[in-house]
């Protein structure tokens, strides 16, 4: 058995998945495309939560919905003015959404370098201190990200559940003609949810800063392993992005402390059994 | 009935004397800067056809730097460590990949679509994480230090890939030649229209009798075969081959390459993307700040994607070049598939 | 024994059965005409036999071979061919393009063949483009041949449909509410076409709304309801069955 340490560090990288992927399957269920984009929003949200704290001395909880805010407004404006324009309605229209967001990531990552700087930043003075349980510790910072992820989590499902908006969103997802037939604005469902998709990443993102470093290109790898979350999960799933994160973050974690040099390659091939056994991941609609 | 158009001639013979003077490039420089310059767009060029030919059966590849850097892996550890020659190495750094290809793809390609391209993804960082942790066999970080085929002698002539630059470029050339021809002829040929046709309509090709599966691993393994060629040839040209120079971002690169360049033709858009794009980036890297490559790089691409029309890419500029601006015709009408 | 079998076929989405315990023999050469309301599990009948679904429960037999679990390009290869309710189509293609990738059954040579343009390959290929030529001269869409598909009318694109259906040589053929949309005359036309593939040894699985072309045509009659097979038999006796005429209720059918 792996120390209690390495439980937790697990548990710490699955909130970040489930966080990131839930997003992405959010945006996929209701555009019908991945944003491949998704980690930068996460690394422009860590950023905008640093110095939000650092320079203008915001206390961090307002500094978690501004980040979430702002990079939300910047997930909008990207749907409006770039995603929506090249999701033609034709088989090439997925492959331009493909392209244009992957040449997004490119270029927030110049941006955030060319602005932000390429040195590691660090935002460790945020709820300093560790909570001593004992035979072992955890640091406030971690109880932080846990906690902020139930939060989201529990919102999201009174959202998704028990609001209109919420209800326009599923109905959109399973039947996107038949939502548009009964008045419900799927373009304005689409910009909605794509906001709370780069909100959720940008405050992942900014949670997760105090316990790790910051710099332009943390986006990549929470967006590898939330894009591998989805896959275990099922393509268009929410449960399935919920339990495919939690998996493989615990997986990466108590893999990595045995074999600590390959555990990316060990996950790579787990996730190929899973889709040998179940093509369409754990939560996925199986074939007809 | 059979007629000379000089508007589908002209361009074309235009294009053809401008690829001749590509080839003969050496007659007039030496230069190994420049000469290098070709010989990376031409292994570029390769990989982005191979992204293509995969793009034909309505997936996307989001890995294919993979396979490059299988086959580079596969050619160098047989040359460095087995102490193999160049040639049996290379024809390895083709099989490789191409099996690696045709497993994967047999597992992947059931379901396709975006699965296919995550995990074509993961591919990518799988390989550089290997390449990068198995020092005893890639030496890590370090990278394999390769070396050139040796000295050819053909009836006193001596292709010697020691000496200059120029045998790197003709095999590159040839290497090009080769991948351009097969893709080409397979896009015209019967596997081609089975191709589109998987990709335009999925449902409705199974049901005429079409096995999607087996079309999907034949393209992605073929494209891996190639890919696996001009990873080999890019690791011996540039003598090194270390785990960052074939990732994640590469393998973007090249489909952004083919998307840039044009994804209505097999062999013309891939190299006309990958010359421009490699050349347009080679400027880039000299410029001081950092970052401001990847901002132009990604921007640049977004822009395109916006303002061009659907559907083309480079090379269909040129088609209109000569509609528009030398036959001055007044409608465009966009070009059906050519399959 | 019968050509194409369905046992005890049942198809459920989730708990809803759009198929409950279907049983139907097909001999070869009939005509089959399904009819029933919307949402009496029509579709999902054709689905189930081309292989689109699998069959929760059952098994569809043709020609003494059990299909039913296999892909709709293993059953497509056995020979049953079909047509879709909506005009589906490969987008970008001609009219001959689309026969022509539709074809991929009529080739016996293999793709190295076909990439080394051997000569047995041409030989087979200039048949085959003979045959297709023939097919869009019999169903009258040679004068469109290199028109887009998207370009056709919604009459000539549903026999575009069965045109692609046809390319694939099928022994058995499904067709998805062929004469939905178009006016009497077309209907007649395709109507008459029906009959002369029929008659080159074709069996045919029609869906149709219109009675009078069934009255026509088919040879017998299967009427679904919810799911369930509720009438069997010659056009004019199902059309006076009592059961038939209540589940219409309301509807113009009778």
């Amino acid at each position: 058995m792996p120390p209690v340490g390495i439980w937790i560090d697990g548990l710490i990288q699955s909130c970040t998945y489930m966080t990131m992927a839930f997003g992405m399957v959010l945006v996929f269920s209701i555009l019908g495309i991945l944003n491949w984009a998704h980690g930068q929003f996460y690394m422009l949200g860590a950023f905008v939560f640093y110095y939000a704290v650092t320079a203008a001395g915001i206390p961090f909880p307002v500094s978690l919905l501004i980040s979430g805010v702002l990079v939300g407004g910047l997930g909008i404006l990207v749907e409006k003015f770039i995603i929506e324009r090249v999701n033609i309605p034709s088989a090439q229209g997925a492959l331009y959404v493909t392209v244009a967001t992957i040449a997004l990531i490119f270029f927030f990552e110049g941006a955030a370098s060319m602005i932000f700087g390429m040195q590691d930043k660090g935002l460790a003075m945020v709820l300093p201190g560790v909570l001593d349980l004992g035979s072992f510790s955890v640091s406030y910072q971690k109880i932080a990200v846990v906690i902020f992820t139930l939060v989201i989590m529990i919102t999201m499902y009174i959202v998704l559940n028990h609001t209109k908006v919420g209800l326009a969103i599923r109905a959109a997802a399973q039947e996107p003609d038949a939502a548009s037939l009964h008045g419900i604005n799927v373009e304005r469902l689409s910009l909605l949810v794509m906001g709370i998709g780069c909100a959720l990443a940008a405050m992942a993102g900014s949670i997760m800063a105090p316990v790790f470093i910051i710099n332009p290109f943390i986006g990549g790898i929470p967006m590898i392993m939330s894009l591998l979350a989805i896959v275990i999960g099922g393509l268009g799933s929410l449960t399935g992005a919920i339990v495919g994160g939690l998996i493989l973050g615990f997986l990466n974690s108590v893999v990595a402390y045995h074999l600590s040099y390959f555990s990316e390659v060990v996950l790579f091939v787990l996730v190929i059994i899973i889709l040998l056994v179940r093509p369409q991941g754990l939560f996925g609609a199986s074939r007809k | 009935m059979r007629y000379i158009d000089y508007k589908t001639v002209l361009p074309r013979t235009v294009a053809g004397v401008l690829v001749f003077l590509i080839v003969i490039l050496p007659v007039f420089t030496t230069n190994v800067i420049t000469l290098s310059v070709f010989i990376s767009s031409g292994i570029w060029a390769i990989a982005a056809m191979g992204f293509t030919l995969i793009l034909r059966t309505g997936q996307f590849s989001l890995g294919q730097a993979a396979f490059m850097a299988i086959g580079g892996y596969t050619s160098a550890i047989f040359t460095v460590n087995i102490g193999w020659s160049f040639w049996p190495s290379f024809l390895l750094a083709g099989i490789v990949p191409g099996i690696i290809a045709l497993i994967i793809g047999s597992i992947v390609l059931r379901v396709g679509g975006t699965y296919f391209s995550i995990i074509t993804l993961a591919l990518s960082e799988v390989v550089r994480i290997i390449a990068q942790q198995w020092e005893s066999v890639t030496r890590g970080t370090r990278g394999l230090i390769t070396s050139p085929p040796n000295p050819i002698v053909i009836n006193g002539f001596e292709i010697n890939f020691y000496a200059s630059t120029v045998p790197y470029f003709y095999l590159m050339v040839l290497l090009v030649a080769i991948t351009a021809v097969v893709f080409w002829q397979i896009g015209r040929s019967r596997i081609g229209g089975t191709f589109y046709s998987i990709a335009a309509n999925p449902i409705l090709a199974e049901h005429q009798g079409i096995p999607l599966m087996k079309y999907r691993v034949i393209a992605f393994t073929v494209a891996g075969v190639f890919t696996g060629f001009a990873g080999s040839l890019y690791a011996h040209s540039l003598t090194v081959i270390t785990p960052y120079m074939l990732g994640l971002w590469q393998s973007i690169q090249i489909m952004i390459m083919s998307i840039v360049g044009g994804i209505g033709s097999l062999a013309g858009g891939p190299i006309i993307g990958s010359i421009v794009l490699y050349t347009f980036g080679i400027y880039l890297s000299r410029v001081e700040i950092y970052g401001i490559q990847q901002l132009l790089f990604g921007g640049v691409v977004v822009l395109v994607l916006l303002f061009l029309p659907k559907g083309t890419g480079l090379i269909d500029l040129w088609d209109r070049f000569w509609r528009k601006v030398i036959w001055r015709e007044e409608e465009y009408e966009p070009d059906t598939p050519d399959d | 024994m019968s050509y194409l079998e369905l046992k005890e076929v049942s198809k459920l989405f989730g708990k809803l059965g759009a198929l409950q315990d279907i049983n139907l023999q097909v001999n070869k050469g009939d005509i089959i005409g399904i009819v029933g309301p919307n949402g009496s599990g029509k579709t999902t009948l054709i689905n189930v036999i081309s292989g689109y679904y699998r069959p929760t429960q059952g098994t569809v037999l043709f020609d003494g071979k059990k299909i039913s679990g296999k892909r709709p390009d293993q059953i497509a290869a056995r020979g049953i061919a079909r047509t879709f309710q909506s005009n589906v189509l490969f987008e970008g293609a001609s009219v001959v393009e689309s026969v022509m990738v539709s074809s991929y059954l009529q080739y016996r040579t293999r793709s190295w063949q076909a990439f080394f343009e051997t000569r047995a390959y041409k030989d087979e290929h200039e048949a085959v483009v003979g045959r297709v030529l023939e097919l869009l001269r019999m169903l009258d869409l040679f004068n469109d041949t290199f028109m887009p598909a998207e370009g056709l009318s919604h009459g000539y694109q549903r026999m575009l449909g069965i045109a692609i259906a046809m390319a694939a040589n099928p022994r058995v053929l499904l067709l998805d509410e062929p004469t939905t949309g178009m006016n009497h005359e077309e209907s007649m036309f395709v109507v008459e076409n029906i009959r002369k593939i029929s008659e080159q040894g074709v069996t045919v699985i029609l869906i149709e709304h219109n009675m009078k072309v069934l009255l026509n045509l088919a040879t017998r009659v299967v009427v679904l309801n919810f799911g369930y097979k509720i009438a069997e038999g010659k056009p004019e006796e199902v059309m006076n069955n009592q059961e038939v005429i209540d589940a219409y209720l309301g509807t113009e059918i009778v």
